[in-house]
């Protein structure tokens, strides 16, 4: 059971790294870009790292969202022409 | 004459400083047999006896490895402080974030303290739970963030209190690793009494060294947020 969540994260995390530099909003692609933090979280857990899991969490879906969407709204530069 | 006259006293002097300093080292490296193969093996063993800590993975970031962590954190301050040059102003102005969302400021009224309370169980259970002095502090960072994002300008942090704050929980984090060189003979060695493994005032000076690292990480991204988000118009 646990190895077949695990696979399905590994599949659900390469399909959205696509999504990410395919999608055409970059909003869409910051909070995407959180979603992947989320499924890397669940995947450290699983592999028994929550030190790892817990600065996973915090910093890459966290604040390195942030940053990102600040840094898009400063720039107001919402598409890709 | 005019050969023996060029040659000074503080090169002869610091020619066999390096050469003592270069057979010091030879001799160190020579008699250093080990292997690193089952290095994470000795260090479970051997963090019973040594640190007394629950949580094995901070034994090893702040004690057998703590003068990486040291290095870290300087990289962080370094980091911060090439921000703060390039784009910390004290004219700046915020240009996002003009209209004031009431959902976002009431949520972020009840959220706030529950934020900060929960970076500072992070930051003090380091020794017996996931976590530590650098999750704990962007946690604890991660409130302010929302704060800024909710009331934008209207929102002030006192940098004089973050600088005094960053200054002391660094010169106390070294100031710890010297105190271990003057009382055990080791950089971060463990002078506090151990305690019973589990406890809360137990693994001797790791949850004194992880207070220093959460303050530290808090104050230095509290100002990388503020900076990024009041960042001046281009």
């Amino acid at each position: 059971m646990i190895g077949f969540i695990i696979f399905s994260i590994f599949l659900a995390l390469i399909i959205l790294s696509f999504l990410i530099i395919s999608t055409k909003d970059l909003a869409h692609s910051v909070i995407l870009f959180m979603g992947f933090g989320l499924g890397s979280t669940i995947l450290y857990f699983l592999f028994s790292a929550p030190d790892v899991a817990l600065t996973e969490a915090v910093i890459g879906a966290g604040l390195a969202s942030v940053v990102l969407l600040v840094v898009l709204l400063q720039t107001k530069q919402k598409e890709i022409s | 004459m005019n050969l023996k006259k060029e040659i000074k006293l503080h090169t002869i002097i610091s020619s066999l400083l390096i050469s003592f300093m270069i057979v010091t080292l030879l001799g160190i490296l020579l008699n250093f047999n080990h292997s690193s193969s089952s290095l994470g093996m000795e260090l479970l063993a051997i963090n019973e006896t040594q640190t007394q800590s629950a949580n094995a993975v901070t034994s090893v970031v702040t004690y057998f490895r703590g003068l990486d962590t040291l290095g870290e954190v300087t990289i962080l301050f370094l980091s911060v402080f090439g921000i703060s040059y390039a784009i910390g102003d004290a004219k700046s102005k915020l240009n996002i974030f003009k209209d004031e969302n009431q959902l976002l400021q009431i949520g972020v009224k009840i959220l706030f303290p529950i934020i900060i309370l929960f970076g500072i169980y992070i930051v003090l259970n380091g020794h017996l739970s996931p976590g530590g002095g650098f999750q704990g502090g962007v946690i604890i960072a991660s409130a302010f963030l929302l704060k800024f994002l909710a009331y934008g300008e209207n929102i002030k942090i006192n940098h004089k209190i973050i600088s005094l704050l960053e200054s002391f929980s660094a010169a106390g984090f070294i100031l710890t690793g010297v105190l271990g060189v003057l009382v055990m003979d080791r950089f971060f060695g463990n002078f506090l009494p151990l305690g019973k493994m589990g406890d809360f005032f137990s693994a001797g000076i790791i949850p004194l060294i992880y207070i220093f690292v959460g303050l530290k990480v808090a104050s230095e991204i509290t100002a990388l947020a503020e900076y990024f988000i009041k960042v001046k118009d281009v």
